[in-house]
């Protein structure tokens, strides 16, 4: 039982560290709550459902997911999102009236239906007694890779520098010849992409449904607001926990009381770090 | 069909396949989702028309059953006036969209019954619709409300007749079959709401009477998705048969863990009550082999070519509804067809569409043909007899394991 326990918490830990990245990645870098995040989620998944249902390969479909999505990232905010930037709690009604479209859109485009995707690398391994799936162990492995270059393109990177730079000190990084306009739009578009693959990688495992990317939303605002905006680590380390107490407290509890001591720890946590568990230093 | 109702012919009117054709017509539907639709009589009559009253789940998670609903009504209105409508006078359809939320719907119902003033309503898909709509349209409404899904029992409110299968009709010969290879540990994981509760309420007598054991029962919030505390417990505990009433969107995730465990494997088997055809898509075919379902219809009947009624019936909405959500049991799109065949046969009964006249001629209403067979409602109880199947999901299909002797008796309200 320990080992299997493990691997379920860890697995579904992977699905809300890979919703929350994007959504982190967004908050802390330019300090926008983008409310719509959970139906770029969903429109990753439905990128790889429309190449299902052309005949093409699941994992090609699962490559495009985050490009596709980054790009309608990219054309909203060059639209849309750059209007609010001086206003955030507008932004926040703004990216959510975005993301209602989009659900409700996907939600005709896909008869209102249920669909399942099946996984590229379907089946189970069995180790002595315990049977794992081949895909969830699949989506560990990604979420650790896609975590640890995101990491080191903010960090290691002169573009991650840039972007940094925009976020601590706008008008100074203007005077220093760096487009804050083209960086916002980027990054925007790349914490869509993220999104993207989170609903691509996910979509196996809990079916396309048009409220497929709500469903995380929350969890993912917990995890944030648990973690600290403002830093990499923040968003990431909330979405750890809340992830993996969702995942671990129906071993001990009543589930529905589960459900609600994930909260209730989590309000604690902030009532006493109001700023975030993770938040020496800035990124 | 008018124009307003072809421009907004619900999702079931979409091709699933025409992606870039259809995204002009999704924006329109998006724009204008929110209005309710007329689906005005096509023949002239010196009449009045009559109207007819839908508040069901067109958008939000129910969607998929509120659309078989609309779509079968939209059918059946279409030929009843073919026919020459009811009492001489021809039936004007309005549909209004409950959007699977009570608060939304209220408003809606009430622009149905007070606005548009019309003659009966039917619709609401799950048991808190129901109760948040029953009052707008019985007491302050006082109208007729004819609620069509499969749900828990126990609602015995004059004026509301309830069309869809009952505990009883559910649970009686199915949990008996279940056992009859020696199966008797039971699971009941369940999400958190009234309907599982009272299911599974009535389930555990049977599961005892037939001297069976429900090992756990569990409940969880309606949106959980992680479900690996429970599939252990299901794996250590050697339950036999998992009963479940968990909903969307744990269902996926809750059905895949449970398979990724070997449960079938090892000889479990699944069953849940609400599984018909519009769920087939929702898991991969292998995760679902051996699911027993127990409903009044399954379009296996009709394949079978011994029920032309309900085989004609079938193919009919298919060639006008061809994507989208199809005409299906647990969607409650049969119980639509029994609540407006009743109705009708009532009002022409009653002669005119007095409420009382009209509930007074339901209450002994029959109809001799519909989808799965015949039904009556049982007199002074509110609640139809009808024919049950029990089905088992085989490659991706129902296939009928057993269907009832006769009509079963609901057993509410007695």
């Amino acid at each position: 039982m320990p080992i299997d326990a493990a691997f379920d918490i860890i697995s579904f830990t992977s699905f809300i560290v890979l919703v929350v990245l994007g959504l982190g990645v967004i908050a802390s870098m330019m300090g926008i709550f983008n409310l719509g995040h959970g139906d770029f989620v969903l429109l990753g998944a439905y990128t790889v459902f429309v190449f299902d249902e052309l005949g093409l390969p699941i994992w090609l479909g699962m490559t495009v997911a985050p490009f596709a999505v980054a790009l309608v990232g990219l054309v909203l905010e060059r639209t849309v999102i750059r209007r609010f930037y001086a206003a955030p709690i507008i932004a926040m009604l703004g990216t959510y009236a975005i993301g209602v479209v989009i659900r409700e859109t996907v939600r005709g485009l896909i008869g209102g239906l249920y669909h399942a995707i099946p996984e590229p690398l379907p089946g189970m391994i069995d180790i002595g007694d315990i049977s794992i799936s081949k895909w969830r162990l699949t989506v560990i492995l990604i979420t650790v890779l896609v975590v640890l270059v995101s990491y080191l393109l903010l960090r290691r990177t002169t573009l991650g520098l840039k972007i940094r730079a925009s976020l601590e000190n706008p008008a100074l990084a203007r005077s220093a010849a760096i487009s804050t306009g083209q960086i916002y739009a980027l990054t925007f578009a790349f914490g869509c992409g993220l999104a993207g693959l989170a609903g691509a990688l996910m979509v196996p495992a809990f079916s396309l449904s048009a409220d497929l990317g709500v469903r995380f939303l929350i969890q993912a605002f917990l995890a944030i607001m648990l973690g600290g905006v403002g830093t990499f680590e923040g968003p990431i380390g909330g979405a750890a926990l809340i992830g993996a107490t969702t995942a671990a407290f129906p071993w001990v509890m009543n589930p529905i009381l589960a459900d609600i001591m994930v909260f209730v720890l989590a309000i604690v946590a902030i009532r006493l770090r109001p700023t975030g568990l993770f938040t020496k230093r800035r990124l | 069909m008018s124009e307003r109702e072809s421009a907004n012919g619900g999702w079931g009117a979409l091709p699933r396949r025409r992606f870039l054709a259809s995204t002009a017509w999704t924006a329109g539907a998006v724009a204008t989702g929110l209005g309710s639709w007329v689906v005005p009589a096509k023949w002239a009559s010196a009449a009045d028309p009559i109207k007819v009253g839908i508040a069901t789940d067109l958008t939000g998670a129910i969607g998929i059953a509120g659309n078989a609903c609309a779509n079968t009504a939209r059918m059946m209105v279409e030929d009843i006036n073919a026919a020459g409508g009811v009492i001489g006078r021809p039936l004007e359809l309005y549909i209004e969209d409950t959007a699977s939320n009570e608060s939304v719907a209220v408003n809606n119902v009430r622009k149905l019954v007070q606005r548009h003033r019309v003659d009966v309503v039917l619709g609401g898909i799950t048991s808190s619709m129901r109760n948040a709509i029953k009052d707008v349209i019985v007491n302050r409404g006082r109208t007729l409300y004819i609620y069509p899904q499969l749900y828990e029992g126990r609602e015995c409110t004059p004026y509301l007749f309830c069309t869809g299968p009952t505990p009883a009709q559910q649970c009686d010969a199915l949990i008996p079959w279940l056992m009859a290879d020696g199966a008797k540990r039971f699971a009941f994981p369940s999400a958190n709401y009234i309907w599982p509760h009272r299911l599974n309420e009535y389930a555990r007598k049977v599961v005892e009477a037939n001297g069976g054991e429900v090992v756990f029962e569990e409940y969880y919030p309606l949106d959980q998705i992680e479900y690996s505390a429970t599939v252990s417990k299901i794996m250590n505990e050697n339950i036999d048969i998992v009963f479940f009433t968990v909903i969307p969107p744990g269902l996926a995730p809750f059905v895949k863990q449970v398979y990724e465990a070997g449960y079938q494997q090892r000889g479990g088997r699944l069953s849940c009550v609400y599984y018909d055809e519009n769920l087939l898509n929702f898991h991969p075919p292998h995760e679902m082999e051996g699911l027993v379902s127990c409903l009044d219809y399954f379009r296996a009947i009709s394949d079978g070519g011994e029920h032309r009624f309900s085989a004609d019936l079938h193919a009919r909405y298919d060639a006008k509804f061809p994507d989208g959500p199809g005409f299906a049991a647990g969607s409650a799109a049969t119980g639509i067809y029994r609540g407006l065949k009743m109705w009708e046969a009532a009002v022409n009964e009653a002669g005119n569409l007095e409420r009382d006249d009209v509930a007074a001629a339901i209450d002994h209403a029959k109809i001799e043909n519909g989808p799965g067979g015949g039904s009556e409602m049982v007199p002074g109880t509110y609640h139809c007899r009808m024919n049950m199947y029990i089905a088992v999901c085989k490659s991706g299909r129902y296939e009928i394991a057993e269907q009832s002797d006769g009509m079963v008796e609901p057993g509410e309200c007695l």
